[in-house]
């Protein structure tokens, strides 16, 4: 049974039935649940997508990036431009989208590589500012006023496919060469490099990724609300994603999971005190830090534990304690 | 000469905008210098000094100097606080922590701000007329002789401030090494609650000076504000006081001559431009000095 | 025959030359200490072998191959690793992934491979986890696999960043004061594993204020005095050498950490 599970070929079936089983489900609880809720598992799993990629660069890597969203209007720009100018299919359109804010990423990474800490968030930051303004300033994204007519294709099977395919793809990652790396970095560069990492190019990856996730994220937004603006993806909507990262525990995929629907849903189910959600936030954000640096699931080793049992499972673990 | 004379009138403009950040700037670099963070609500703070100005700018027995004073005094108080609650507890954290932290309390101040009064930009009441000079063939108004004569005597009040007394003594010294600081004797916590309150208190003046020169007070206006006095900070040199000063006014100056050249959409961009390239390729700044790496 | 060659290297920061023109050979094989006051600069040459920083004037190289310039993270991947005097682990993960981290060099698999999981990843997965447990095997900490880095005790966490270091299989191996905050009993145990390591066929190059750990395990010693090599030779040569004495003991307080 094991030797069965360890086969490639069985692995691969397994996944895709998992994604298949995911669109089905999806479908199922896209037509019985109301639409009102079902805008709100809409975004969480946008957010989702969107908190994963910043997880890898700020949560795996320990790069803090304060221009997310700049990666998320890129993203839904161009899917955008390509769906509507260019009349490509929508799923063409999302990859585009998350390809370019991609190539981005690759950008931006490059010269903040040899910037560390408040210094890359303070260059990240400027970055998005810049964007947000080329994007007012731009005809062909309708400039300040907003692009129109954007079709409604997102549907909720999709996200959620894609949201599992990504959560499937960063636990791959972060047992991997390329994610073990990434973590050295976050915990010690000079000895990362000492030990024979690449820092800048495991940086630049963990960027374009990063913000491919990003992109992706802000094309399927844009698909489902139909009407973008600049100011939609102004600065607040990067402390956002970083609030989802941070509550759930910077590195932590199920801490990713858990802060995006957290933090989707709460304002909503809080409606009466939607007015304070961003007070909340704010002391949100400072009482983690203060009580809970790690975040809510920081400490918790589920990495380990998701390990053990999807690369590992049968080698000589008796001896070891956890 | 019509180009040369709009020239001069830019610069001037660009000089009172420039004194502005360069009031906040100080406080960025100040904190810098002493606790090598970035203290990111710093924004927040200078709209803060607006809406107190405000405030006391609405009840009729204040005049502009007691108006200066009492938002300087508040975002003092305001200053110390938010490092006892928010920084002092995160001191031994990682520097990430420190900064979420601050930008939880950035968040926090200006979200306050939008359910207490309200996100609609509000006007300054005339603390007092404004006249306008003409110079040769610039004008200046009193405003701007007021602010960059406020922001100059602040500047130079600080700077004794540090050089000269006791306590400007233990702030230096705490720059170079808070272990070593703090086995001579000197205070470190009451040094950073010093540090914090002159920093805020500066950037409490500079926000009623922002409201009278723009006529406008608004509760994100701390954010920009904020990020553009923290790109001046850098340009000048983080950790320089006099850095942070020429920071400032070169951010200021380069703003106002982008709009000069018909580029004022991107007016908002220029100083992350300037920012960006400035960590690039001379990260110390213009005062700054280059810190050896070490293992 | 020599392994690692230092022609000339000076370096200077500002106004201060922190290593001043030395010249040093370390042969193949060998166990070389490199020993003198604090500020010498003994580490400043770690740091120069490795990269992180470049020598102001002069040459550095392996087997003929030259390392100025080289960025860091190559040295590595040409057969020399390190520890640091000040313990850089990565200590929010665990022993296992230290040592794994350490393998880096020895790694192909990239992006692809992480994404696809194909066999060959697996295998190369499976190979590094071997490697990893072997050395920590080697150094006595195999039963900490899964414990985090920063929950180790001091002298567990010296050791695991020598299994770090190992694992790649180097060369050359840089220690820098490995017996830093060791108690005795834990001295004697390092000073046979690095002998141990060095009987693998790797040569050792170490930094080291305990004299006993010095005397007792390298076969020739360096000296290094205001960044300036004032002796080289055996232990014996070094201990009765003039220069190191009053490099060392200058107003005689010393004496007793050379004697004994």
């Amino acid at each position: 049974m094991k030797k069965l599970l360890n086969n490639w070929i069985v692995q691969v079936l397994l996944f895709l039935s998992l994604l298949g089983l995911t669109a089905y489900g999806s479908q199922m609880i896209n037509d019985i649940i109301p639409p009102y809720l079902l805008m709100i598992a809409f975004f969480i799993g946008i957010n989702l997508i969107m908190a994963l990629g910043l997880n890898l660069i700020t949560g795996v890597t320990g790069q803090l990036s304060l221009g997310h969203a700049a990666f998320m209007s890129i993203g839904a720009y161009s899917s955008a431009i390509a769906t509507v100018n260019f009349d490509l299919p929508f799923l063409l359109g999302v990859l585009i989208g998350g390809l370019i804010a991609s190539v981005f990423g690759v950008i931006i990474g490059f010269p903040t590589l040899r910037l560390t800490g408040d210094y890359l968030a303070i260059s990240t930051l400027g970055f998005a500012e810049i964007v947000r303004v080329q994007f007012t300033n731009m005809k062909i994204t309708n400039g300040a006023i907003g692009f129109l007519g954007i079709e409604g294709s997102t549907t909720f099977p999709i996200v959620m496919t894609i949201a599992v395919l990504m959560i499937c793809l960063m636990v791959w990652l972060e047992n991997s060469r390329n994610g073990r790396a990434m973590l050295a970095i976050r915990e010690d560069e000079v000895a990362s490099s000492a030990v024979g990492i690449n820092t800048t190019l495991y940086k630049i990856q963990a960027f374009a990724i990063g913000a491919f996730c990003a992109g992706v994220g802000g094309a399927l937004f844009a698909h489902t609300t139909t009407f973008i603006q600049p100011t939609d993806f102004g600065f607040q909507k990067s402390v956002d994603i970083l609030s989802i990262v941070v509550l759930g525990g910077l590195g932590s995929i199920p801490g990713t999971i858990i802060g995006a629907i957290v933090l989707t849903a709460a304002p909503e189910i809080l409606r009466p005190l939607s007015n304070y959600r961003m007070i909340v936030y704010g002391l949100l954000l400072v009482v983690i830090m203060i009580f809970r640096p790690y975040g809510l699931m920081g400490g918790v080793n589920l990495r380990q534990a998701v390990r053990r049992a999807m690369m590992f499972p049968k080698k000589k673990q008796a001896g070891r304690e956890e | 000469m019509p180009i040369l004379n709009n020239l001069m009138q830019q610069l001037v403009n660009g000089l009172a905008l420039g004194s502005i950040y360069a009031l906040i700037a100080l406080g960025y670099t100040m904190v810098y210098g002493i606790i090598g963070m970035i203290n990111f609500a710093y924004g927040e703070i200078f709209m803060f000094g607006a809406y107190a100005g405000l405030v006391l700018a609405l009840t009729n027995y204040v005049n502009v100097y007691v108006a200066l004073l009492g938002a300087t005094f508040i975002t003092m108080v305001l200053g110390v606080v938010i490092e006892r609650v928010a920084y002092r507890p995160l001191r031994r954290s990682s520097r990430l922590s420190a900064l979420i932290s601050a930008i939880g309390v950035s968040f926090f101040l200006s979200s306050l701000m939008v359910r207490v009064k309200g996100p609609n930009t509000r006007g300054f009441p005339t603390l007092f007329e404004n006249r306008i000079f003409e110079i040769g063939d610039f004008q200046i108004t009193i405003y701007q002789i007021v602010i960059i004569g406020v922001a100059g005597l602040l500047m130079l009040s600080l700077h004794l401030f540090v050089t000269y007394s006791k306590m400007g003594r233990a702030m230096r010294a705490c720059a170079q090494d808070q272990d070593a600081a703090s086995l001579m004797g000197v205070n470190i916590d009451r040094v950073i609650s010093v540090t914090f309150a002159i920093g805020s208190g500066l950037a409490g003046a500079a926000g009623v000076l922002a409201g009278i020169y723009f006529n406008a007070v608004q509760p994100y206006m701390g954010l920009l504000a904020g990020l553009k006095a923290f790109a001046a900070a850098v340009l000048g040199g983080i950790g320089s006081i006099p850095g942070a000063m020429i920071g400032g006014l070169v951010i200021g100056l380069t703003e106002i001559l982008g709009v000069t050249v018909n580029l004022s959409e991107y007016k908002d961009a220029f100083a992350f431009a300037i920012l960006i390239l400035v960590l690039l390729f001379k990260p110390s700044g213009i005062m700054g000095r280059k810190a050896n790496k070490k293992v | 025959m020599s392994l690692l060659t230092l022609d000339n290297v000076t370096i200077r920061f500002g106004g201060l030359t922190a290593v001043d023109t030395v010249n040093l050979e370390i042969n193949q094989g060998e166990i070389l200490a490199l020993i003198g006051p604090n500020g010498a600069g003994k580490s400043t040459v770690f740091n120069l072998i490795t990269s992180i920083y470049q020598p102001t004037e002069g040459t550095i190289s392996l087997a003929g191959k030259p390392l100025v310039g080289i960025p860091t993270h190559k040295i590595a991947e040409m057969g020399i690793t390190r520890t640091f005097q000040t313990i850089r682990l990565f200590s929010e993960l665990s022993v296992l992934d230290n040592v794994k981290i350490g393998a880096h060099c020895r790694g192909k698999a990239g992006l692809f491979q992480a994404f696809t999981r194909l066999p060959g990843m697996k295998r190369e997965e499976a190979e590094i986890e071997e490697k990893a447990i072997k050395a920590l095997e080697f150094l006595d900490l195999a039963t900490k696999c899964e414990e985090m880095a920063k929950n180790l005790s001091y002298g567990e966490q010296r050791r695991l960043e020598i299994a770090r270091a190992l694992v790649s299989k180097p060369k050359l191996l840089l220690l820098d004061e490995p017996a830093a905050g060791m108690n005795p009993q834990e001295k004697v145990v390092l000073m046979e594993m690095i002998r141990r390591i060095r009987d693998t066929g790797i040569t050792i190059f170490l930094v080291e204020h305990d004299m006993k750990l010095v005397m007792g395990i390298s076969e020739r010693i360096a000296v290094l005095d205001y960044g300036k090599l004032i002796a080289e030779g055996t232990p014996l040569e070094v201990r009765s050498n003039n220069a190191v004495i009053e490099a060392y003991l200058g107003s005689g307080k010393f004496k007793s950490r050379i004697r004994r």
